[in-house]
Order: C-alpha cells, then structure tokens, then sequence
C-alpha cells in the first residue's frame, strides 16, 4: 500500500518520496541493481526474494498484485527470472512456489469476475482426456487493476518457454510497466506518457477564471450594472431617515411645508429606485442570456470532441441534462456573484454605518442575531449540498429514460407496453419527487427559521428601545426607533442574502463541476494537429494491438496484420469476434490499445485527425440520417460540392432513381434518425455519402446487413462502383458479398484467425471454408424457398 | 436444441479445479472440467448458474443452487467462491472526492481496500433503495448488500453520494 500513498499526494510531494523517481517510476533496487517493479516493496517483501531466488539467477522482473490465493486482500508477489518463476503468496504452504519454463505450453490471464488468474498450461495436443486439475498450474491471483500488467508477464513467459530470446520479449514487458506509470498520480488518468502533464487536472484547479472567461466580454456592460445599482442601494437608504425627520420634526411641529418636501423627496427616490431598477434587470438579463448563450455553444462544441469512450459510460440524457440545465443554473450564478454580491455589501455597509451614526448602542443590539444565522447558513450549506447532487442525478435518470424512450416510441407500441414504460417513468419521476420534496423540507425550513431569528431581533430594539424613549425621549426619539426599526429588517435583507448564497453556491458549484467534467475532459487525442502526409495510399498495418473495452474481457488480443494499398479485404467472423472493434480502432475512436496501428508507415495517432477521418469513408451497419433533407444528408461533412456532384454520387450509389420519384425529391425532408426511408434507402445514401467524399479508404459494416435480396443486389452494385481503385475493408456476414474480395481476415474471439486470398483459404480447409459451406447451404435454401414464394 | 435444466438430485459433481467441475447426469451422461457461471450476477447469486465447457458452449443450466443436495450445492459454490469476487464493503472508513475522482477507503469482508471510482454516476449505482453496487476505475465491483445495515457514520459519508 505504500506506493498508493505516495501516488496519490501531490507530484511536488512525490519527488521526495522514497522509492519513486521524478517521472513517476518506481526505483528500487534489489542485490545491487535497479528492479522492475510496480510498486515499491518493503524491506521484508525484499527479504523474502533474497532468501528464495539464489544469486546465480538474474532476476528480470517483479510483478506486485493485490490478492492471495483466497480472494483476500493482500501483497502478492511474482518474480521472473531466467530460469524459474516464482509466486510469493500468503496463502501458498510455505508462503511460495516455483516452477521452472520446462513444460509450459501456455501462459496467460484468466479473466474471472473481479478477480483474474495467471495460468500455465502444459502441452495437452494429442491427448484424448485431459485433467484440467493436473495439467494446468493457478498461479497467482490478482484483482484487474494489475491485470494488464500480468497479460505481459504471461506473454513473456510463454515466449521464453518456447525457445523465443529473452531480451527482446523484455521490450513488451517493459512497455506494459511504462503503461503502468503513466498514469496521473492525483486522478488515474492515463497519461500520454510517464510524467506527462495531466489534462484533467491541470485546469481543474482553474474553476474561477474558467468562468470569469465567460463573464469577462460584459465586463463595462455589467460594471455600469453595479453603477446603477449602488445608485438605487443609496437611494434606497433614504425613506428610513425620511420616516424619522417626519415623525420627529416635521409632524409635531406641523410644518405643512417640509410634509410636501419630504413626500416629494419620497416619490423622487421611488421613481428612481424604480426606474433605475428596470434599466438594470434589462442590461442584466441580455448578459445573462449572452453568457448562458456562449457556454452552452462551448459545451455542445466540446460535447463534439469528445472520445467514444466517453459516450460509451455517460447516458445522453445527463449530456443533454448538462448543456440544457446547468449552463442557465451556472448563469444565474454567475450573475448573482457579479451583482448581487456586490449591491447588497454595499447595502450592508451603508446600513451598518448610517446605524452607527444614528444610534451605537441599538447597532450593537440589533446586531445580536447575526452569529445565529451566519452559523445557522453554514449548516445548512453542509447540508443541502448532497440533495443537490442527488437531485441531480435523479432527475438526469429521469431524463434518460426520455432520450432512450421517446425515441423508440414505435417499439413501445409495438409491444403494447405504454403502461409499463409509463409506469417504469412514474417510477423515476417519483424518486425525484421523493428527493426533491426532502431537500424543499430543508430548503424551506430554513428560511423562514432565519426571519423568525430576524423578527426576534427587532422585538429585541422594540423592547429595549421603547423602553428608552419611554425613560428619557430626549436619549431616544420615537421617530429614531421606527427609523431604527427599518433600517434593522433593511440590514437583515443582505444578512440573509449571504447567508442563503451557500445554496445557490453549492447547486452552482454542483452545476459547474458537471459542465467543467464536459469541458475539461480531454479530447480525442489529436497530438498531430497539421501534421499529415498529402494523401494516404491505404497500407494499413497492425502490430501486436490488443483492446478490452473494459478490462473484464480482451475484444482483440494481439492482433498482427498487413493490408497493401488497393486491397479488397473481407472480415468475416462470428458476431462479436471483433471485427467492427478491428474498424473502430482504424476509425480512431478508441485511442487506449495496446501496440500500434500504421498507415502509410506512420503511427496513426501520429497523423491529424480530422485529415485522418477525411480520408475514410465509412458505411455503417446502421447508416445514421439527421432531421434535414435528403441533399443536406448526402452532403453531409462536405463543404462547396456541387449539385451535380451530390446527383452523380447518388446516382453512382443507385439512390438517385428512388430519389426522383419522391414529389419532393432532394428536398425531401428526412424525420429524426432518417425516418421516412426504407433500410435500403438509408443505406444507399450512406453509399452516396462515401461516394461524394471521394476517399482513399473506404470501411463497409455489414452493408447488407437487413435488406431483400432485391435491394441487396442494388446495394451491391453502389458498392462494386465505390470500391474500385481504394484500400476497402469490408465486414460481411453474407459471404457472397465479398465476392471482389483479394484477400480475406478471419477473426474469432478477438484474435486473427487465418489471412489469405479466398483460394488460400479455400485450400486450407479452414474456419472461412466452414463458413463458406454453410452459407452456401443457407443460400440455396433461402433461393428455393424465394422461388416458392415467388410462383 | 432443448437446455438441460439441473434441479434437485438429478447430478453429481465433482470439483476439478478451483473453478472447474465433472458433471454426472441421472441418465449416466458425463461431462468433463465444466465451468459453473451465474446467469444472473447481479440478481440472482442462487438462481440459474450455467454449466460452460472448455470451449465456452453451455453444457447444462442449474436452476436453483438451494434445491441442489448440500454435497452438490457446496462443489458449486465453492467454484462460485472462486470465480466471482465481489467484496462487500462492511464499513466506510473515509469518502473523498477531488479532481472528478471518488475515492472511498473501506473495509470488506476481504480486508482493506481503496475504491477509486472516476465516473460517478456510472460506477456508483443504487439498487432497490437500498443495495449499492460499486465499479472502480478497473472494473472491478463491490458491493454494499444493504445501506441500512451500515454504521450511521459510514452511511452519512457515502449519503452524499448517491
């Protein structure tokens, strides 16, 4: 646990931390020389391999993990040297074990649920029965969060078992621990490299100027805000010290002409007070609409920019919650700071001291609530903040059923289940309800617990100072206490101001951390920006790329392969083999494999992005349309074409004919997701799509997925024309769509299984030539009975 | 294809690895080195635990691990033990929150730990008003099988949270 601890301070702190160097690498050195270790050891885990490696044995690594062989939590230990392999685990009899590489054929991580194991197995080829309990060795357990770390410790170790040169396989194993270190020690981000600079957390620190970004172009707008408003604040102060010059002076001595001053003076300061006031609320709610304006275009552009992975873990609804409700929760906030604060300071000074001119004595009196409500507000603040947060959350589970719902309202009335999608959202809304109403108890409560502290406080002047003017009334005039009286609940208005500020502090609080996950979060890595070649020839080539979407299960392991440029290459494999991953990660969605992707010979994530992505056309399974006309779809990501060009490209994908015969032909306006069209003629115009883009690559998911056979034959065409002269991927579940196809990539369970021409394949006897028979057994079936039908 | 469906004394098993067991059917039918699975992770630890061959095909399915004799039901369990390792947090000893990352000090019934989750809303999820399910950074889970039988300490620190 040591090294956690050390992770997790502050980078300035964790230079001076025993055992972990300035780049963030554990530095420990065992019999002399500096091991490769994840974590720092103690002296007794030390003493422990001392005593069981001999000298002789040169020790290549230390793999620390986190739980003994009975799923407990505890420091485990497994050292590689180059001859035996060593496993150091409480559990264990003798708290150890060993084995020589002799008899292992294969070596690899176990995923279990929460927990993973590393395993060998002897060559078991050729036998008929084979006893797992016998012929395979649990090694040592360990949680995911070492998982990564202990594939390369596995992969080592049966490369080295087959003969392979121990030195070179060190460079993978290397690379896995240099993995393990590039994380930010503050948030656990994966950083871009050891000791890099983290995104997330350099500018979380920077809230306030973040925001102050926003505020800063009203500056003048909103500082003659201020200006008026202290004019109406000092205005304001009049009327109390009117009340008393009326009460004390004029009326006793029935001046009749000081009475129309003083009501003159009066109606005066109302009609600027509200004059002023009116002008004040028009210039602040334009800057208000200006910056809720601008954030919520920022959140929305970053909202664009952000990585699949993202997507993949937050629920559009809670992005739609962010842009929509907490950039104006944010703005009104932000205008509170801005103005408010400052009018009511204001306010309270001048109170405090035309009080203390008036009379010390009552000040200090009526300043006797005042401790009870600032702690009073202080509670409170405590305590509203995670009804805030809750309130939240319930409300974006609230709105995700929306977004996941409204859309798929023709399910819901396929399966006749309105009432349960009803009840299903009554039962979300409730539990808002239930949240909301628990923290309006609060919210309520305390309130009106500070005006009845506040009232007590005036009953307190009213006490003693009548008490006063009834003693002496030249000490106390009757006109200085009523005077007193309003200045006393005036005073109390900022008082309570800043008191209940916290509220609106922490759901604002609340609403800028949301909106800053969404701003500072970082970006699909583009670390290339204007970097790129003139144009891409497609040779594509994956080297040793392994991704897990998440790390209980591998979706490719250490896939290896060469496409040329010009090549036509059919995936085919079992649903969830990982084909579409194999063009997710060529698409740069998914940035966080292991190994790497070359295009051209150059790293992908080396190459700017968006040039990257302009040079692919992709057609996907499921080709998504906007709300927008049938034009504005096939032109879509492409600026100044010609609509000549956008007719030639549907004409090229077999779209243009079905095209001209709807009455408002391009002009068609499409429904949300493209609703108004058939699959095939969605699909067509994801072909026109690609076709207008003219790209160098082109990747096709299951073109073909759901159409007749009609349909198919059209779409076959569009993709025949379209494919000629580029590097085309294509998956297919329908082997005779790959009949163009030069060469042929099977994948099953995350991994290439065979590569080659069609022939090759075919010769082979292999899982394609399988697939082949039984396609074409299913084909000739399906023929037959569309004949039937057709007769 | 019809699915085998395993419910009182109809097999016998006999543990072969720690997560690996032989299947004897009633009808004499054997199958070697099965791997027990819960259909329902989640939801139901004792109802449909799936029977999966080496290849990962599903050999059989065991509907209720509680009609099973007590022999029976401890082998399955016992892989069950092994192979899912959701430690249940029995007190909440510190929740912290800083740079978007929550982590939350605690101890499980398998000792010690540091949970740090990242994505709040996705790795804190409250079920049935009562039951927590907690998924870190590195996917491994957690579990708190009821809130209300925490220490009033623990609950208040995690409340704000949920």
């Amino acid at each position: 646990m040591g090294t956690k601890k050390n992770r997790n301070q502050a980078p300035g702190k964790e230079r001076s931390s025993p055992g972990i160097d300035e780049e963030g690498r554990v530095n420990v050195s065992f019999r002399g020389e500096r091991l490769l270790v994840n974590k720092v050891l103690s002296s007794e885990e030390l003493d422990r391999l001392e005593n069981a490696i001999p000298k002789e044995e040169p020790l290549r690594f230390v793999m620390v993990g986190d739980l003994d062989g009975k799923s407990k939590y505890a420091t485990s230990l497994l050292a590689v040297t180059d001859r035996r392999i060593y496993a150091f685990d409480r559990s264990l009899d003798q708290g150890v074990r060993s084995c020589t590489y002799e008899g292992i054929h294969r070596a690899y991580v176990k995923r279990c649920y929460g927990n993973a194991l590393l395993i060998f197995s002897e060559d078991d080829s050729g036998k008929e029965h084979v006893d797992l309990s016998r012929n395979y060795t649990n090694f040592l357990r360990f949680s995911y969060r070492v998982a990564s770390l202990f594939d390369a410790a596995a992969r080592y170790i049966e490369n080295v078992a087959a003969g392979k040169n121990p030195e070179e396989e060190m460079t993978a194993v290397q690379a896995a621990f240099e993995k393990q270190f590039s994380v930010c020690p503050r948030c656990g981000r994966t950083l871009i490299r050891p000791g890099a600079p983290c995104m997330n957390c350099q500018s979380k620190g920077k809230l306030v100027k973040k925001l102050v970004g926003y505020v800063a172009p009203y500056k003048w707008r909103l500082l003659f805000c201020i200006f008026l408003s202290v004019i109406t604040t000092a205005v304001s102060l009049l009327p109390p010290f009117m009340t008393k010059t009326l009460v004390d002076d004029v009326l006793p001595e029935g001046n009749r002409r000081m009475l129309y001053i003083c009501v003159a003076l009066l109606f005066g300061s109302y009609i600027v007070q509200q004059g002023v006031g009116t002008i004040r609320a028009y210039l602040l709610r334009i800057c208000g609409d200006r910056i809720v304006a601008d954030l919520r275009n920022d959140v929305y552009a970053k909202a664009q920019k952000l990585p699949m992975r993202f997507y993949d873990r937050t629920s559009t609804g809670s992005v739609i919650n962010r842009i929509s409700g907490d950039t104006s929760n944010l703005q009104a906030f932000m205008l509170r700071i801005t103005q408010e604060v400052v009018v009511q300071f204001f306010l309270l000074i001048g109170i405090i001291v035309i009080m203390f001119v008036l009379n010390w004595r009552l000040t200090l009196l009526s300043l006797v609530p005042v401790p009870f409500v600032v702690v009073g507000a202080r509670i409170f603040g405590k305590k509203i903040a995670p009804f805030y947060r809750r309130i939240w959350r319930r409300w974006s589970a609230v709105s995700s059923i929306l977004t996941d719902t409204i859309p798929g309202v023709r399910v819901i009335k396929a399966f006749t289940n309105e009432k349960r999608s009803v009840e299903n959202f009554e039962r979300y809304n409730g539990e808002w309800l239930k949240t909301d109403i628990s923290a309006s108890r609060i919210t309520t409560l305390f309130p009106h617990i500070v005006s009845f502290v506040i009232s007590c406080g005036s009953l307190l002047i009213w006490g003693v100072g009548g008490g006063w003017v009834i003693d002496d009334p030249t000490f106390l005039s009757a006109g200085l206490l009523v005077s007193f009286i309003s200045y006393t609940s005036m005073f109390y208005g900022p008082v309570n101001f800043f008191a209940n500020l916290s509220d609106s502090y922490q759901n604002a609080l609340n609403s800028a951390e949301r909106l800053l996950d969404i701003l500072d979060a970082e970006p699909e890595a583009d670390f290339a920006e204007g970097k790129h070649p003139e144009h891409l020839k497609g040779r594509i080539e994956f080297r040793n790329v392994s991704f897990s979407f998440d790390r209980s299960k591998r979706t490719l392991s250490n896939v290896n392969l060469v496409i040329e440029p010009g090549d036509i290459v059919g995936i085919v494999g079992t649903t969830g083999a990982g084909k579409s991953t194999l063009i997710n990660l060529l698409m740069r969605y998914y940035d966080h494999y292991d190994g790497e992707i070359f295009m051209d010979g150059i790293n992908i994530r080396d190459i700017d992005l968006e040039f990257y992505r302009s040079e692919i056309g992709y057609v996907q399974q499921e080709p998504m349309m906007f709300h927008d006309s049938i034009y504005n779809n096939i032109a879509y990501g492409c600026d100044n074409v010609q609509v000549e060009q956008v007719i030639h490209a549907a004409d090229v994908a077999n779209a243009h004919a079905f095209i001209a015969r709807l009455p408002d032909g391009y002009d068609t306006l499409l429904g949300e997701r493209g609703t108004g069209l058939s699959g095939g003629e969605r699909q067509r115009l994801s072909i026109a799509r690609a076709v207008l883009r003219n790209p160098s690559i082109l990747f096709l998911d299951e073109a073909t997925a759901s159409v007749d056979s009609e349909t198919e034959s059209l779409i076959q065409d569009a993709i025949d024309r379209l494919i000629r002269g580029r590097t085309t991927l294509m998956i297919a579940h329908r082997l005779s769509t790959l009949r163009k196809a030069n060469k042929i990539i099977v994948v099953d369970k995350g991994e290439i299984l065979e590569m080659g021409s069609p022939e090759e394949l075919m010769e082979k006897k292999g899982k394609y030539y399988k697939l082949v028979q039984i396609q074409t057994m299913s084909d000739q079936i399906r023929k037959t009975k569309e004949e039937e039908r057709l007769e | 294809m019809e699915r085998i469906y395993i419910e009182h004394d109809m097999a016998r098993f006999v543990r072969k690895d720690i997560t690996l067991v032989d299947l004897e059917l009633y009808d004499g039918r054997r199958f070697a080195n099965l791997e027990p699975r819960r259909l329902f992770p989640l939801t139901g630890l004792e109802k449909y635990i799936t029977l999966l061959d080496q290849e990962g095909k599903e050999v059989a399915v065991i509907r209720d691990l509680r009609t099973l004799p007590a022999e029976e039901r401890k082998t399955i369990e016992e892989c069950l033990n092994e192979y899912y390792l959701i430690p249940r947090v029995t007190q909440i000893l510190s929740c912290r929150e800083k740079y978007g990352v929550l982590t939350i000090k605690a101890n499980t019934d398998r000792g010690p730990v540091s949970i740090e989750i990242r994505n709040i809303l996705h790795g804190l999820k409250l079920l049935y008003g009562s039951r927590v399910l907690l998924r870190d950074n590195n996917d491994n889970r957690y579990e708190i099988s009821d809130l209300n039988q925490l220490d009033r300490a623990s609950r208040a620190m995690l409340d704000a949270f949920l």
